[in-house]
């Protein structure tokens, strides 16, 4: 295992941990500047075949640079945070201050979401105690190795500590929840809710990512006309690929609104040929039984429901398009499984849509009507509407919500003097 | 009866007819492929939804050239409600429903009268190679109520049914008890134990109900029977019994030590109402075989295509016997290990397998998995 990630068995090591990390971040104050110079080197030290082997490294290299970092750190905390000082509002002063340590508590699905969960963290001057997934040491410490290698002061290094433990250990869970200041929780409906239900700190800040589901939408003069079909089907086939379809940002679902011109069948198959050749350049190298059956059996019951309905799939598991009709989000299968269902108008299936749809993929041919669309899925929950092929761009916001600021208190100060 | 159906009955008969675990491996195939053909064709004639799912298969069944290549139901398909069928509604004389733990939906298949005789024949076929074709004292590890219901059979009083042929007389030995509970009808057993003890007997019962209602109290009781030529059949899984820590060396010894017999006399056969007709027991050598009308595949989780001798994967257990519901082939939710495609010692011909155990639950949740959807308003 690597040096970075440490294996815990005891409730005092966390306590101790957690104890070590405050005392440090309250002894050498940082600024957002300083955070960023770090983690920019960090980020353009990520080469090689390693690397390159990690799911999301080259965009974890994009999120780590001062020109993605600065503009996200200025909107949320102000201009002022960059350099640590206060800044004025009207008679007063505001600064803001870390809330001080900060557990994570990332998806199993999402190599990198440890490394971008504790990025937040540290842009507000926390220390971060992480809780790596097990599935996910190997990877998340491969990259830690590296922060080790060019951070040799310890500007960062000394606020962060990575520890990994079986998640069904809930003395260690509680302990790490009683220890931290804030928490950032990301993952499944079970793993979220286990964890926000710890005896966390009454002042605790606790923000919650996840989790949601995702949805992909097209007008039917984009599908239907055969210009630019292969390109949008292939962006579709790179969003469903990603992290399996486990995402919160993966789409389940493609709405399809209905052509007079054109054929679904023939859209259909353009499709299918973007998930082969999708499937060609990123097999699958590992599936859990489960989530195999799961997918026999999704094509299975879709078919044997409704004769109108259709399906394309693969002889094995790698990827799997169920088409019919109606505007309700079917129950997500997951593992590279598309349901295509055709509406007569966009409209229908975003007025049902509730809290649960984070991200709306978006190919739709009219400016006025993709911006009629955005207005309603904004009114119905959707926290996120980006032109599909783009739906797994971090960014802030994310879930309709700030990254950094959640972890991050505002100190207002209305000098004596005035 | 239509003339596809008839010459399906005679292919399927034929199947039957065939020597149960002698059939040559390519032979084998080769008749079963055919058979389960032209059971998918009339299929899909009898359920257009079924036709549905078999014409989106990404192989021809009509033209494929391995069994493994045909289009295969998952186990949860036959959760539907109304059952898959293949037959008129009038035409059921029985449904039969799996065993499904409290809360979840049991699978149900139908069964009209052809289907119900070819049934018994198969699960007597297949017995007899294990265990011969004598008739014998049968002493059930159950209550008379378990077949209260003949309509509608659940998977326990469906294996009590099976082992039938080989009876010469039929004892119960639990009974409901105050409470609801389920007690040791001692009198029957010790009865039935004092008449047929020195004989050669067949008992049958569910494997957690032999241990939790049969061994234990009968330990607790100090009472021990004589049955050294007993041969004890067991089905219905082990979760119940690995949730109290109870091996199969653990059950087998404890059983035997209360039937006064040796523990080679222990068989447990694996099962299930949508392979409704074949029984997989173990040979002595701990592994199972598929008889002549039927075939297992173990799928590689990742590609589904069938494992390497040694591999482990998801089970699919294929049979010629339905007319009367799909399945015909029938993906589990069970992983099972591929120990030969042919040879075991035991002289049975074919593949040798072995249950190793459910499929786990997926241990990655990502941050898309749902499992609480809020209830909408009906349109």
């Amino acid at each position: 295992m690597s040096d970075s990630v440490r294996n815990i068995d005891s409730p005092q090591e966390i306590t101790a941990a957690a104890r070590a990390l405050r005392s440090h971040a309250l002894d050498r104050p940082i600024s957002a500047s300083q955070v960023i110079e770090v983690l920019e080197r960090w980020g353009n030290s990520l080469t090689g075949p390693a690397f390159d082997a990690i799911p999301g490294v080259a965009f974890l290299k994009l999120w780590l640079r001062r020109g993605t970092l600065e503009p996200i750190v200025a909107r949320e905390l102000g201009l002022g945070a960059m350099s640590g000082d206060w800044w004025e509002d009207r008679s007063a002063r505001l600064r803001s201050f870390p809330v001080g340590v900060v557990g994570h508590w990332p998806a199993a699905n999402v190599e990198i979401q440890p490394l971008l969960s504790l990025s937040c963290a540290l842009l507000g001057g926390n220390a971060c105690l992480v809780r790596i997934p097990t599935g996910l040491v190997a990877q998340s410490g491969h990259i830690l190795d590296r922060l080790r290698s060019i951070d040799v002061d310890g500007t960062l290094l000394g606020r962060i500590f990575a520890a990994t433990f079986d998640h069904d250990r809930m003395d260690l869970q509680r302990a790490m929840a009683s220890a931290v200041d804030g928490a950032m929780i990301w993952g499944g409906a079970e793993a979220v809710t286990q964890i926000r239900s710890l005896p966390f700190p009454h002042w605790a800040r606790i923000a919650i990512f996840g989790p949601r589901l995702s949805v992909a939408a097209m007008d039917a003069r984009t599908w239907a006309t055969g210009e630019h079909r292969a390109s949008w089907c292939q962006r579709l086939a790179r969003d469903v690929w990603q992290f399996d379809q486990q995402a919160c940002s993966s789409p389940q679902v493609l709405f399809l609104e209905r052509s007079a011109n054109g054929g679904v069948a023939e859209f259909v198959e353009g499709l299918a040929e973007a998930f082969r050749t999708e499937n060609r350049v990123h097999p699958r190298l590992e599936i859990e039984p489960a989530l195999s059956s799961a997918i026999c059996l999704s094509r299975a019951s879709w078919l044997l429901a409704d004769e109108a309905r259709r399906g394309v799939f693969s002889p094995g598991p790698d990827w799997t398009i169920l088409v019919g009709t109606g505007s309700q989000i079917p129950v997500p299968t997951q593992g590279r499984t598309l349901c295509v269902l055709v509406v007569d108008s966009l409209l229908e299936p975003i007025q049902t849509f509730d809290g649960m749809v984070q991200t709306l993929g978006l190919a739709i041919s009219d400016d006025a009507r993709e911006a009629e669309l955005a207005r309603a899925a904004g009114r119905h929950g959707v926290d996120r509407i980006v032109k599909l092929g783009r739906m797994h761009v971090f960014g802030s916001p994310w879930d309709g919500m700030d990254l950094i600021r959640p972890m991050v208190r505002l100190v207002r100060h209305i000098p004596s003097g005035d | 009866m239509s003339e596809p159906l008839a010459k399906l009955h005679g292919q399927i008969d034929r199947l039957l007819a065939a020597g149960t675990f002698s059939l040559e491996p390519d032979e084998h195939h080769a008749m079963l492929l055919a058979v389960l053909r032209e059971a998918l064709a009339y299929a899909a004639d009898q359920n257009p939804r079924l036709k549905n799912y078999l014409d989106a298969w990404p192989i021809d069944y009509r033209t494929a050239g391995s069994i493994a290549d045909l289009p295969f139901l998952p186990a949860a398909a036959f959760k539907a409600d109304p059952p898959l069928m293949l037959v008129h509604p009038a035409s059921i004389i029985r449904t039969l429903a799996s065993s499904a733990t409290t809360g979840q939906t049991p699978s149900r298949v139908v069964l009209d009268a052809d289907t119900s005789k070819r049934m018994v024949k198969g699960v007597t076929s297949i017995l007899r190679d294990f265990i011969g074709p004598k008739r014998r004292p049968y002493l059930i590890i159950d209550t008379p109520e378990t077949l209260a219901a003949p309509a509608e059979l659940g998977a326990r009083g469906a294996a009590i049914q099976g082992l039938r042929p080989f009876a010469t007389e039929v004892v119960f030995c639990l009974k409901g008890g105050p409470g609801g509970n389920i007690e040791i009808d001692e009198r029957a057993l010790l009865d039935f134990a004092e008449r047929f003890g020195h004989e050669e007997l067949l008992v049958y019962g569910f494997t957690y109900v032999v241990w939790q209602h049969f061994v234990l109290p009968l330990r607790a009781k100090g009472i021990r029977l004589k049955m050294p030529h007993v041969r004890l059949l067991h089905s219905g899984g082990w979760k119940r019994l690995q949730d109290q820590a109870v091996t199969r060396t653990t059950f087998d010894s404890g059983v035997a030590e209360v039937l006064g017999c040796d523990e080679a006399r222990i068989a447990d056969f694996y099962g299930m109402v949508e392979n409704v007709g074949v029984i997989y027991p173990d040979c002595d050598y701990g592994n199972k075989h598929a008889p002549a009308f039927a075939a297992v595949i173990v799928r590689d989780p990742l590609t589904l295509r069938p494992v390497a001798p040694g591999g482990h994967g998801l089970v699919q257990v294929c049979s010629a016997l339905p007319t009367s519901f799909p399945g015909h082939l029938v993906l589990t939710n069970d992983i099972g290990e591929v120990i030969r495609y042919d040879g075991c010692p035991c002289g049975r011909r074919g593949i040798s397998f072995r249950f190793v155990k459910r499929v786990p639950k997926v241990e990655v949740r990502g941050c898309g998995n749902i499992e609480t959807v809020r209830e909408r308003p009906a349109a």
